[in-house]
């Protein structure tokens, strides 16, 4: 199912992680070493989000940040795009950000 | 200003180092024997800067929700690992074996305040 | 005694906590409130996280090099330093807090457990 994300502009990998941030399933072009590297950074990257979002909360004492549903690391050529358990990277000059976080949604509930 | 080569006078010093803003390293001094590498020392360096921005929002929610002061700004980061540790303080660190480390002195050191 | 009451027992030591890893029970000695002591368990939490993280990622550009795995980490500012050594965490007052000793402490007490639970 997740595989379907390649076919939006940019797509290069998709990843399904565990909550272990063990690769569950991936796709794309790279070694499936890298995937899973991939899929090590987007399962410890969630939980310094989730952790600074929570640390927003506590200070702000605004509602509305957590839990996080998602992050996006945009670098100059490439951006990786994650939501749930699910992480893609994405050929910035290539890909719709937006596009690629709402596919991201609808295959993170599967 | 903190001068390199006196930083590695500091007890179990590896290296001493210099970085930007954003954390590219610049100058940098490695002692012999060190396993420390140019690119180690460059990642190391963006790691401080990155762990002191954090600091600094902790600091300023925490003073801004508690009232009380002394947090912020932060001025520096140190991070003990397994075996070494790394103190950095402004633009400058060093790099300290953990078994020989004064992190007090390090401190002082980087901050221009060694007599 | 438990090594919170002998870290709250140091000069300059303001408070000495405990939480878990999973960020759900928190437990600590000193001159906190409860509230307090609660934000900087989550604080703390937070920086042992992204700091072990960070500290894998520089494993790959020195295997073995003795950074792996992360122990801990201090954050000083101009009157107050926080440190924190596995999942203990200690609050300084700089004028009367000796860092070094601080660190000795948590380093001699707390240097056999793992990383595993993080």
């Amino acid at each position: 199912m997740i595989r379907r994300a390649l076919a939006l502009d940019g797509v290069t990998v998709i990843c399904r992680f565990r909550d272990d941030g063990m690769l569950v399933e991936a796709y794309g072009l790279i070694a499936q070493e890298q995937m899973a590297g991939l899929a090590k950074f987007a399962y410890e990257y969630k939980r310094i989000v989730q952790g600074n979002a929570d640390q927003l909360s506590m200070f702000t004492q605004v509602a509305g940040w957590t839990p996080p549903r998602g992050w996006v690391v945009h670098g100059k050529a490439v951006a990786v795009c994650s939501v749930g358990n699910l992480v893609a990277l994405i050929n910035a000059d290539e890909g719709n950000v937006s596009e690629v976080m709402r596919e991201l949604d609808d295959l993170s509930h599967y | 200003m903190p001068d390199l080569d006196r930083l590695m006078e500091l007890p179990g010093a590896l290296a001493s180092f210099h970085f930007s803003d954003r954390g590219q390293l610049g100058d940098y001094r490695v002692a012999d024997g060190s396993p420390l590498e140019k690119n180690t020392l460059d990642m190391l360096c963006h790691m401080c800067v990155a762990n002191t921005c954090i600091g600094t929002m902790q600091a300023r929610g925490w003073e801004g929700l508690t009232g009380t002061k002394g947090f912020y700004p932060i001025e520096g980061f140190t991070l003990v690992g397994f075996e070494m540790s790394t103190v950095a303080v402004g633009n400058y660190g060093v790099v300290l074996r953990n078994e020989d480390a004064d992190y007090q002195g390090a401190y002082d050191a980087l901050a221009g305040q060694a007599s | 005694m438990s090594v919170l009451a002998e870290l709250a027992a140091l000069p300059g030591v303001i408070a000495a906590g405990e939480y878990s890893y999973r960020g759900d029970r928190f437990s600590f000695k000193g001159d906190l409130d409860d509230e307090q002591a609660r934000m900087a368990s989550i604080m703390c939490r937070a920086t042992t996280m992204s700091v072990h993280m960070q500290v894998d990622i520089l494993n790959d550009f020195c295997k073995d090099c003795g950074l792996n795995p992360s122990a801990g980490w201090v954050v000083r500012g101009p009157g107050f330093t926080a440190c924190a050594y596995a999942n203990i965490f200690c609050f300084l007052d700089n004028s009367s807090a000796s860092l070094n000793d601080v660190m000795g402490l948590m380093r001699r007490r707390l240097r056999d457990r793992g990383d595993e639970l993080i």
